[in-house]
């Protein structure tokens, strides 16, 4: 699957054809042989019988049909099981093309936005709607396809018997396969989707009152919001209540539409003897090959059961397909890769610059700013002043406005990644990944060696305290760093940014929760073996780096 | 077949019944009558099944017998597979309203147990991830309620009514029904207990795997500057096809007993067929000349072979279905059992509640403590403490970190019942004063300030009666908020929304003062409102406080590293008790 495409159902099958066709030979064949095992079987014991009562019983060839029914039963068998099994295996080729597609919009899409889809669960959503669409075709797909070769199959058996019988059988395939699951499958993604934006909606409503919850009762106004709560729950359940309507309906449906066919069928084939009152096949139509027939459309029955409900599936996995596609990005115009960039990174200059926040367009006064190598430079203010954003935005992690230059030359600073590559930001709060310690410190470094690791944790002050865990480098870090503290979380992102030895390090309140101790070890590191040649520091506690730093106050 | 159920049975209540299944079985039977109709449906489906069979067997063995075939029987027939259709429709609709009813039912409950804990809620887990449990774990227990549930009563049913018709008509049927129904059932315990216990441990590597994917996609731009993405992209992929290997070697068992139940199935079917089509031609080895039955009886068995497997079969594609609603169970009982022991502590409190000491009550006390303590399954949440504040005292509260400082605070609020001792406000105990309006004297600024998502304004006013412009001036005024929300573009009218409003932590607290002066709540309780910020912003929000918070009676958590100079009193709490 190609990143820049936006995503089908029809790609879902496509995306791996050739290990999707096995599943769908097998199965059809374990379908068939089902149908046959039942339709010779019915054929064989009438004729048996009809050949008995007819006194040429002991000519009649059993071995051949025996035969065939011993097959049958084992293809059924061994045709199920390989379809499951390759089925799954295709599945689970998908959950995995399916996941780098998402991670490819995500990488794809500009840093300020990320931000907000990384918030909240809608990622949680994300994994949920990646399980749900996975199953298409399995649940869809394969089942439909086994319907429709049945009915064709059948008809040729139809044919067989009578040319007439192929009406009756196209009218019944066209509602069973068609029509009743098409209907269905419309009301249901409809009511679907109606259900998943009440389900957000709901979702939203219950965590915005929960995160209220003891204002809210204390000012005795929580049942008035609970019952709104209520309320959308009623929604929801009227929507679930017409779905399941709706699938037990069409299932109702295509039953009738079985026995409108056999009833159809054998008036077809027969006309009433008035002698007798009994219906008399027509002349050249043999009974015991009606017998499999109609035993045949037992088993397609069967068959087309399941439809009207797999089309209520499809329905879900169009509704979270059209979420996952609401994260796809256009690939954005890569900014032509200026030379000045492939230098090594001199001065920055920024003119009349201003960062501000996507959502809501808060950030610093513009202002003008020049730093070059070997300068420090200290960042103070207010709470409130904007100094975050103003990191934030040299880092091109955030919203600006102004004009920006690079040794001199104009350069586009927001997500421009071969700018990036040059600095390295440590934000106020830091992301330290479920891996290892040794792990997440090689994210700065790939191919870092023992001593360079534990130089770097000494130079943070971070030695001593992975000496003292049971497994060293080698600890697992819990849900994003949760088991350590915040200082720890942020000299942890320190050393990785560390290693990567940028020229230009951006450091937003990085001895908040430290020590003195701490901060003095800190900043012997940053003044000596791990120099940048430009630092930018945000921070309101005095350091040894801020003594002989060039001072802004916003 | 019923001897093997019985052993089953016996072999099922012999395993200890989890947590979970007793969960589960109690919700069903809240909806007992409803699946008790069902179960007539489920009776009349078996009916209509018999009934079907024997019409369209008397059908096809005259059809291929004499060519034709009587209307009668054949309008019998078509009337018996409606009738099945029916049957099967009701079954559907009133199981799945049973679902319905003990889902919602159960969700209203979660709700309402969730309001009742109030804080102690956050114990369990954050608000976002109760969401889940609340919402999609309660619908994961549709499939089992509306289906598997059902189904159980159906695979003990329709086999019993098939064999009891087919011992009359063909013992060697019979005994093919007999004997491959306990194999199938055999195998599929034995196979299906060792695929259950695989499929469980690669639902939890699932779970690492979707873990593993939401991790880098969370720290996405931490590892974007980090110009790792492609390194992070080659993992995801490794992961998942080193998933996919793992699984496959787990599905190729999980399968068999899938297999195992088609081949009987098939089997059987063939072995029926073959053992009626020779006899028909009366060529069985043991019964030469002769046949064991007629072609119509013929026929009525063939068609019922694979009615008998199919319950069965059923059954096997909903076992998922159990699985996911005990792996829901477990997250829902953890909310439902942190109601029920308080509740069991609360009778055992009131009884230990007995007035002995209501003579040591200080009358003149706004609040007064009096050995009151918490103790949760036997560890103190609160060691026992008495102490008064006076009306209009300012209280600090500091001590170390799960000294119960928070629960204290709690209890205040009137959101934990299962405490010890005994507290009094104004003289009269807790326990006998008006919960509504004791509350609506209180002020509550906790860590993270509460909001709901909407306009600051309506924040601001959540809850009380519409104030006037220059009331509301004044509390922005006092509460220093005025100077950034004249910055913000919608002034008063900017959305906070959950996904963060670009205020910082010290403009939030300092909103929540407004709103604590707007309520003109006297009592004010604050759970380290400066935990979040830095010692600056945090020493500005307190000077703020102090200067508002004059004349009101106010309890204030701090830890030492934010000391609340400006309070008159300062007490520090350990594990042993409060030292004023």
């Amino acid at each position: 699957m190609n990143k820049i495409t936006k995503l089908s159902l029809k790609q879902l099958l496509f995306a791996n054809f050739w290990g999707f066709l096995v599943p769908v030979i097998v199965g059809v064949a374990a379908s068939l042989a089902g149908i046959g095992l039942l339709g010779v079987s019915g054929w064989f014991i009438s004729a048996a019988g009809l050949a008995t009562a007819m006194g040429v019983g002991f000519a009649f060839n059993y071995l051949t049909p025996g035969a065939i029914v011993r097959f049958m039963a084992i293809l059924r068998t061994a045709g199920r099981y390989g379809e499951q099994v390759t089925a799954h295996n295709h599945l689970l080729d998908l959950l995995k093309i399916l996941r780098l597609w998402v991670w490819d919009q995500r990488v794809a899409k500009d840093p300020a936005n990320l931000h907000e889809q990384t918030r909240g669960d809608l990622l949680q959503r994300l994994v949920n709607d990646l399980d749900q669409i996975i199953l298409w075709p399995l649940v869809v797909f394969l089942p439909w396809i086994y319907a429709l070769i049945s009915y064709m199959v059948v008809s040729i058996l139809a044919y067989v018997i009578s040319p007439e019988l192929l009406l009756p059988m196209v009218v019944a395939a066209a509602l069973h396969i068609l029509i009743v699951p098409y209907v269905c499958g419309r009301f249901a993604t409809h009511e679907v989707h109606v259900g998943q934006v009440l389900g957000v909606h709901r979702r939203s409503r219950f965590v915005s009152l929960f995160s209220a919850l003891v204002t809210l009762t204390i000012r005795g106004h929580w049942k008035d919001y609970a019952k709104r709560l209520g309320q959308l729950d009623e929604r929801q359940r009227k929507t679930e209540i017409r779905i399941q309507n709706a699938v037990s309906l069409g299932r109702l449906l295509a039953y009738c539409v079985t026995i409108s066919l056999i009833a159809s069928c054998l008036y077809l084939i027969s006309h009433i003897d008035s002698d007798t009152g009994h219906w008399v096949l027509l002349e050249g139509i043999q009974g015991t090959w009606v017998v499999g027939f109609v035993l045949s459309i037992f088993a397609v029955n069967e068959l087309a059961l399941p439809l009207v409900q797999s089309f209520v599936a499809q329905g879900k996995s169009q509704v979270g397909l059209r979420r996952l596609n609401q994260l796809h990005q256009e690939p954005s115009v890569t900014p032509l890769p200026s030379d000045s960039l492939k230098q090594p990174l001199k001065q920055i200059s920024l003119n009349n610059w201003r960062g501000f926040h996507a959502s809501n367009g808060m950030g610093n006064t513009a202002l003008d700013l020049s730093i070059k190598t070997g300068e420090t430079l200290w960042i103070r203010g207010g709470s409130g002043s904007g100094k975050s954003t103003l990191l934030a935005s040299i880092a091109g992690d955030c919203l600006s406005s102004g004009q920006a230059m690079i040794n001199g030359e104009e350069c586009n600073l927001y997500g421009n990644s071969d700018y990036q590559n040059h600095i390295s930001y440590l934000p106020q709060s830091p992301y330290i990944f479920q891996q290892s310690i040794a792990a997440n410190l090689r994210l700065g470094k790939p191919n870092v060696t023992h001593e360079e690791l534990w130089a770097v944790l000494t130079a943070v002050s971070l030695a001593d305290w992975v000496e003292s865990l049971p497994d060293k480098l080698g600890t697992l870090l819990s849900s994003q760093g949760r088991n350590l503290s915040g200082g720890q979380r942020k000299r942890l992102a320190l050393a990785r940014l560390l290693l990567r030895q940028a020229p230009v390090l951006l450091l937003d309140e990085p001895f908040d929760g430290l020590d003195k101790a701490t901060i003095k070890t800190v900043c012997h590191a940053l003044q000596n073996e791990y120099t940048p040649k430009i630092l930018v520091l945000v921070s309101h506690i005095d350091s040894e780096i801020g003594e002989d730093a060039r001072r802004i106050e916003l | 077949m019923a001897k093997n159920k019985a052993a089953k049975k016996s072999l099922k209540s012999g395993r200890l019944k989890t947590p979970e299944t007793m969960f589960l079985d109690d919700l069903s039977k809240q909806q007992s009558f409803k699946y008790r109709l069902a179960q007539g449906f489920g009776v009349l489906f078996a009916v209509s099944l018999m009934l079907q069979a024997w019409a369209f067997a008397n059908v096809f063995s005259d059809m291929a017998l004499h060519q034709s075939f009587s209307l009668s029987f054949l309008l019998l027939g078509l009337f018996a597979l409606l009738l099945r259709a029916l049957a099967n429709y009701s079954r559907e609709r009133i199981c799945t309203s049973a679902s319905r009813d003990i889902r919602y039912g159960l969700r209203g409950k979660l709700v309402s147990i969730l309001t009742q804990l109030g804080p102690a809620r956050l114990r369990i887990e954050e608000d976002a991830a109760l969401s889940t449990r609340v919402y999609e774990q309660v619908d994961a227990l549709d499939d089992f309620f509306s289906r598997y549930k059902p189904q159980v009563f159906m695979v003990g049913l329709i086999p019993c009514v098939i064999l009891s018709f087919v011992v009359p008509i063909s013992w060697i049927a019979f005994f093919i029904f007999i004997l491959t129904a306990p194999l199938v059932i055999l195998f599929m315990i034995l196979v299906g207990h060792k695929a259950a216990e695989a499929n469980r441990r690669q639902f939890g590597v699932l779970g690492m795997l979707s873990n593993q994917f939401m991790d880098l996609s969370q720290g996405l731009s931490e590892l974007k500057r980090l110009n790792q993405t492609h390194a992070a992209r080659k993992r995801l992929s490794h992961s998942s096809e080193e998933y996919q290997r793992t699984t496959m070697g787990v599905l190729y068992l999980a399968f068999l007993s899938t297999a195992t139940l088609e081949l009987f199935a098939s089997l059987a079917i063939a072995l029926i067929a073959l053992y009626l089509g020779l006899g028909l031609l009366e060529i069985l080895p043991w019964q030469t000349g002769s046949s064991p039955v007629t072609l119509a009886q013929g026929i009525f068995l063939l068609l019922l072979a694979p009615e008998f497997y199919l319950p069965l079969r059923q059954l096997g594609n909903d076992y998922h279905a159990k699985q996911k609603a005990e792996a829901a169970a477990t997250d829902l009982l953890e909310i439902l059992n942190a109601a029920s022991p308080e509740a069991a502590t609360a009778q055992s409190n009131a009884l230990s509640n007995t007035p002995e000491k209501e003579n040591a009550v200080n009358k003149e006390a706004f609040l007064s403590l009096r050995d009151l303590s918490w103790l949760e399954s036997g560890r103190h949440r609160l060691a026992p403490i008495s102490a008064d504040i006076f009306t209009g005292e300012r209280v600090w509260l500091s001590g170390e970190s799960g000294v119960g400082k928070s629960s204290l605070l709690h209890l205040l609020l009137g959101f934990e019942e299962a405490y010890q001792g005994q507290f009094f406000i104004n003289g009269e105990p807790f326990s006998e004063l008006d919960l509504p309006k004791w509350r609506s004297k209180l002020a509550w600024l906790p860590q993270t300030p509460e909001w709901v998502s909407g306009s600051i304004r309506r924040n601001l006013l959540l809850g009380i009666e519409t104030p006037s412009e220059a009331e509301l001036e004044a509390a922005l005024i006092k509460s220093q908020c005025d100077v950034f929300i004249k910055t913000l573009p919608n002034g008063l009218d900017t959305s906070l929304t959950e996904l963060g409003s670009g205020l910082s932590g010290g403009q939030m607290q300092r909103l929540s003062i407004a709103r604590a002066l707007l309520s003109h709540a006297n009592v004010w309780l604050l759970d380290e409102p400066c935990s979040g910020l830095d010692t600056e912003t945090a020493d500005a929000v307190l000077e703020t406080l102090n200067q508002v918070s004059k004349g009101k009676t106010l309890l204030i958590v701090s830890h030492d590293t934010h000391p609340i100079t400006w309070a008159d009193k300062h007490w520090a709490l350990t594990k042993e008790g409060l030292h004023e």
